[in-house]
């Protein structure tokens, strides 16, 4: 990580102060959780004074948070939605579920840790968080954009056969039209 | 020499009070719905992460050209609209020639969405150009019946017009039933709801917008602060007698905003056919009174 | 005194159909003998800028008058458009019709047709005039039905409509002939003005219906989307694009030519309404109803041919104006037309010869494997919606001006409403063809061959560059105005003298270019972008392949047709089934007669006799 932080130079400091002020949120809601989104959007938490607005497709998303469990299929869907996000991009675990697998630990169908198929940038602990704990998981995200440390996207290109086995080994081949490999090169990234 | 500095500058300038239009927009909104709300400056910053994407895709060349057509017609139109201190071109392209222009980058998003392959978009892009012909009939209609009142269809000469008899000699004054009908006109050029059928986030994916991105998007946003000032400023020029000063203009543009958002934060949203018949009902209605005052 | 070129252009066209006749077995051989005439008639026409104003008289004699032409400015402008596009259309047609069924006889009747149009715009008197112009509606009957089968009924549809405008421009010049005893344009044209109000009205809505019949003014434009749209592509293209307006060369005629707008305006029947004014309303008419009507078409030939009568109502507009804005105007948009609606109609068929098919239904993304014949669909819709730097927007915004100028703001926004309901129906033409998804079934196709390209490049420049520098063909349109007497377009190269109005095309242009640069620069300020997969799109996170059509195309303006839908009533299709049931029943009735009765016939010949004896002294 510290790599990384020399690696900045000073344009990239300026525009990293600057671009922190604005992330747009994809929110897949397909498990649990969803019920604390309202709040945390409208008048009470209102995440819109720290830049943070939902967003209805991938293609303009830099957040991608995902609520409670995953199942297999499900996770087919998340994985074809983050690689169509474009980079930096984050994604925010919230609840038990994504974490451990929370009460569904035994469940054949659901997948227990997010972070070995997809690279998490922070995890919101909690079932469920409140949406303080949302608020509070994106005040941190935006510090860590500032400071140049949130460069959890890039293990994605890095490590991408580490992803890719663990994905095939739950649900086998899919085609996504996406290749990560050949976009790490194109891109520099 | 002075003529240079504007075309060099003028962009920017517009740029920069578009963003903060929008802004304000994005906070009255949230004040309406008694929130916070983002800070003034949020766009500039929506657009500057855009534009700093480290990916962007793309689904073809058209897609690239589209956005450079979309952001290039909108500047063409920019330059030929006077504002205070800066009509040079206004003595090549009368208001007819801008209208059209205007058209320009609504068919370069078009061609672009076109070219992404989403039915999203495609279905964005047919309510767009729906809601075309619903406002642009109206809207042209008044600006017929003044250019026939004026007796000319340039800009910088309407304005003249206008500012020889004060506040009584605006448009909106003498005669207005085009005042109004172009408003609501207005009111549909900038999409703002009740007439948002074209972006309908939770219909239709935010219709053009869905294959956009990065650079992509933040190309879109920039137009959309320019056009924001140039919808504003013909109606200004029409209607509010242009502007001696650049103090009279911002204080133009910020009222015909608010007046705009007011409307736009009480309402849902129309369906397409709805709209378009309300537009053919209410506005064209008034603009067709207040041309037979104007011929009869 | 001879003029040379116009006895050659009118001997080639004759020699075109005889060498079409000796070799009609030999199709390679036709190709290159028509491409070879036509170029050489182009040739011809270029030399015929010296001889305007020269009169040619042939020793042919009918009914007692020789047949004689003239070259006028009006002439040479058209004679410009029909050589010109005449030459495009057969290049085309070498690589596009090459080894298809039933094309023996195309260049036979391209020759006949053309021979037609030459000879009608030549013409310099009424006979002579009228003539021709029966042969020219023959050749385009017989270019009609050249694909045969389905495309036979609505040519002969066209027939009925044609004899009946010929029926009508032949009592009009009956009753001009009476009147002034001469066919010559020069002496009509000079008696024309004494003659009696009530007879001159007559022949005035006579011919201009009979000409309103051919350049498809509204109630009588039902005979053309069909008959256009079911023949060869590179047809409808040429038929679209000049054929139609020969009917409004007929009414510049007859308005400039014989009536002159003065006397127009003397037709007073309510207040300021005027029989100028009333063809304006039909003009008007002829924009809005078939430009909406193009809107819910789902073939991509008919979409454009419902525009050809939409378009007519523009240079309708614009003649009938009586501003000299106005009048170039209509004459400038025939020629813009002509441009962009040919650069359309063979991009159409550019993709019909790869993919079999115009439905727009079934198309999609050949922007991806036709990106020559999409340009040029793309500079053909922006000038046929009038939207800048292209030609039909200088046209169109002459005739916006001259309305406004004088003061008839409704026939103004029917101009505008006409170009809205055309950008509509235009960018489903150009989506539903080459944007969207591409389908799998067209995955191989390629771009078609270099020969069919060059018209399409060739068309694209002319429509950008007469955009920009309108000037040229303005210089001749001034021509025209002044051998008619009228106040002649102050025009300059790039747009209107500032005097009279403000457009600068080039400085439009300009600042559009200096606009996309910077646009550009702002572009490449971000980082790279990547070309994807059209599969590799938001589905709400379904996986996209080759097998789910995921494309919007069918009912492309849904909320249109809500509002719509409850206004089409086919007036006039069932108008026409009244008409031809009537003339069914007329003719059931008089086939009575014929009783089979030798008695009865007896009878009818004595009760002729009886009459016509009543009746021999006033007839001798």
């Amino acid at each position: 990580m510290s790599e990384k932080l020399t690696q900045r130079k000073a344009w990239d400091i300026v525009l990293d102060k600057l671009t922190k002020r604005s992330l747009w949120m994809l929110h897949y809601c397909t498990g649990c959780g969803a019920i604390e989104l309202p709040p945390t959007m409208t008048s009470r938490y209102d995440m819109e004074r720290f830049g943070i607005s939902a967003m209805v497709t991938p293609r303009q998303a830099d957040i991608l948070l995902i609520t409670g469990y995953l199942s297999v299929k499900t996770l087919q869907r998340v994985i074809l939605t983050y690689e169509q996000m474009q980079a930096p991009k984050y994604v925010i675990g919230f609840g038990s579920c994504t974490i451990n697998g929370g009460m569904y630990w035994n469940s054949y169908a659901t997948i227990k840790s997010l972070d070995q198929y997809l690279p998490v940038e922070l995890y919101i602990a909690g079932c469920m968080p409140r949406p303080e704990a949302i608020i509070s998981s994106f005040t941190e995200l935006i510090d860590r954009i500032g400071r140049g440390e949130a460069n959890s996207w890039q293990d994605y290109y890095d490590n991408y056969d580490f992803y890719k086995k663990n994905q095939e080994h739950v649900f086998g081949e899919i085609n996504t039209y996406v290749d990560i490999k050949d976009d790490k090169v194109k891109f520099g990234i | 020499m002075s003529t240079v500095l504007w075309i060099i500058f003028y962009p920017i300038i517009a740029f920069a009070i578009g963003v903060i239009l929008l802004g304000y927009g994005r906070k009255f909104n949230a004040r309406v719905q008694r929130r916070y709300g983002p800070p003034i400056q949020q766009v500039f910053y929506d657009i500057l992460k855009l534009m700093s994407k480290r990916t962007n895709i793309s689904h073809g060349w058209m897609h690239d050209t589209a956005l450079v057509m979309l952001l290039g017609g909108t500047l063409l139109t920019l330059y030929f609209i006077p504002v205070p201190g800066f009509d040079f071109f206004s003595g090549y392209g009368d208001f007819l020639v801008v209208m059209y222009i205007l058209l320009i980058p609504s068919l370069g998003m078009a061609l672009g969405v076109g070219e992404t392959a989403n039915p999203n978009g495609s279905i964005g892009i047919s309510r767009a150009l729906q809601m075309l012909a619903g406002y642009d009939i109206p809207f042209a209609l008044t600006f017929i019946g003044m250019a026939i009142l004026a007796g000319t269809t340039n800009f910088s000469e309407i304005i003249a017009l206008q500012q020889a008899e004060g506040i009584f000699g605006w448009g909106l004054m003498t005669n207005p039933f085009l005042g109004v009908a172009a408003l609501i006109a207005l009111h549909g050029m900038m999409g703002e709801k009740p007439f948002e059928v074209m972006v309908a986030p939770h219909e239709i994916a935010t219709g053009p917008m869905t294959e956009m991105g990065g650079k992509y998007l933040g190309m879109m946003m920039i137009q959309h602060a320019l056009n924001v000032v140039i919808e504003l400023t013909i109606y200004i020029n029409l209607f509010l007698g242009g502007a001696a000063n650049w103090a009279s203009y911002l204080v133009k543009l910020f009222v015909l905003m608010t007046l705009i958002l007011s409307v736009n934060a009480l309402f849902g949203r129309f369906r397409v056919d709805d709209a378009v018949r309300f537009m053919w009902k209410v506005p064209l209605v008034l603009a067709v009174i207040g041309v037979l005052i104007i011929i009869l | 005194m001879l003029t040379e070129p116009v006895a050659l252009m009118l001997l080639l066209s004759v020699a075109g159909v005889v060498l079409n006749i000796i070799l009609y077995r030999l199709q390679s051989l036709q190709m290159i003998v028509s491409f070879l005439v036509f170029a050489a008639m182009l040739a011809l026409n270029l030399q015929l800028y010296g001889t305007i104003g020269e009169t040619l008289v042939l020793p042919v004699v009918v009914f007692g008058q020789a047949m004689s032409f003239a070259v006028s400015p009006l002439a040479f402008y058209f004679t410009l458009m029909i050589t010109s596009i005449t030459l495009l259309t057969v290049i085309f047609s070498l690589e596009s019709l090459r080894g298809k069924a039933c094309t023996q006889a195309y260049y036979l009747w391209l020759f006949l047709k053309t021979f037609g149009m030459l000879g009608v715009v030549f013409a310099a008197d009424l006979l002579t005039f009228f003539l021709l112009w029966e042969l020219m509606t023959w050749g385009t009957f017989f270019l009609m039905q050249q694909t045969g089968g389905e495309s036979f009924s609505p040519a002969k549809k066209y027939v009925v409509y044609a004899v009946s405008s010929s029926m009508l421009l032949f009592l009009g010049i009956a009753l001009i002939h009476a009147w002034t005893g001469s066919f010559s344009f020069r002496e009509v044209a000079a008696a024309f003005p004494h003659m009696p109000e009530g007879m001159m009205l007559l022949v005035v809505l006579l011919m201009t219906v009979g000409f309103a019949v051919e350049s498809a003014m509204f109630p009588l434009h039902a005979w053309l989307p069909e008959s256009y749209a079911s023949t060869f592509t590179s047809l409808t293209s040429y038929l679209s694009g000049i054929s139609t307006r020969m009917g409004i060369y007929g009414l510049i005629l007859l308005l400039f030519g014989f009536v002159g707008h003065e006397l127009a305006d003397r037709f007073q029947l309510i207040g300021v309404i005027n029989l100028r004014y009333i063809v304006s309303i039909f003009g008007a008419l002829t924009i809005i109803i078939p430009t909406f009507t193009a809107l819910f078409q789902h073939d991509a030939k008919r979409l454009v041919t419902w525009h050809g009568i939409g378009q007519g109502g523009y240079m309708i507009l614009g003649i009938f104006s009586a501003n000299a804005l106005g009048i170039a105007g209509g004459i400038f948009h025939i020629f813009n037309y002509m441009t962009y609606v040919t650069l359309i109609l063979f991009s159409i068929a550019a993709v019909e010869y790869r993919t079999g098919t115009s439905n727009l239904n079934k198309l999609g993304g050949l922007i991806k494997r036709q990106p020559v014949a999409f340009l040029g669909l793309l500079f053909g819709i922006i000038g046929l919606a009038g939207i800048p730097p292209m030609n039909g927007f200088v046209s169109k915004w002459f005739i916006y001006k001259a309305l406004i100028t004088e003061g008839y703001p409704f026939l103004a926004i029917s101009a505008i409403i006409g170009t809205l309901g055309t950008i509509l129906s235009v960018y489903k033409l150009i989506h539903n063809i080459f944007l969207g998804q591409l389908q799998p079934e067209y995955n191989e196709i390629k771009e078609v061959p270099f020969l069919m390209q060059l018209p399409i490049w060739v068309l694209m420049l002319a429509v950008f560059a007469t955009g920009v520098f309108p000037g040229p063909i303005l210089s001749l349109i001034a021509e025209i105005q002044s051998s008619f007497g009228l106040a002649p377009v102050p025009y300059t190269m790039t747009g209107v003298d500032p005097a009279a109005g403000t457009l600068d095309m080039l400085v439009i242009t300009t600042v559009f270019i200096g606009g996309l640069l910077l646009a550009w620069i702002v572009f490449l300020l971000g980082h790279k972008r990547r070309h994807v997969s059209q599969y590799q799109n938001y589905a709400a996170g379904h996986f996209l392949d080759e097998s789910i059509p995921y494309n919007f195309n069918y009912n492309f303006y849904t909320g249109f047709e809500h509002i719509f839908n409850p206004m089409k009533k086919k007036v006039i299709a069932r108008t026409e089934v009244a008409v031809s049931s009537l003339v069914e029943a007329a003719g059931d009735y008089l086939r009575r007669i014929y009783t089979g009765n030798l008695a009865t016939y007896a009878m009818y010949i004595m009760a002729a006799l009886v009459v016509t004896s009543l009746f021999l002294k006033e007839l001798i």
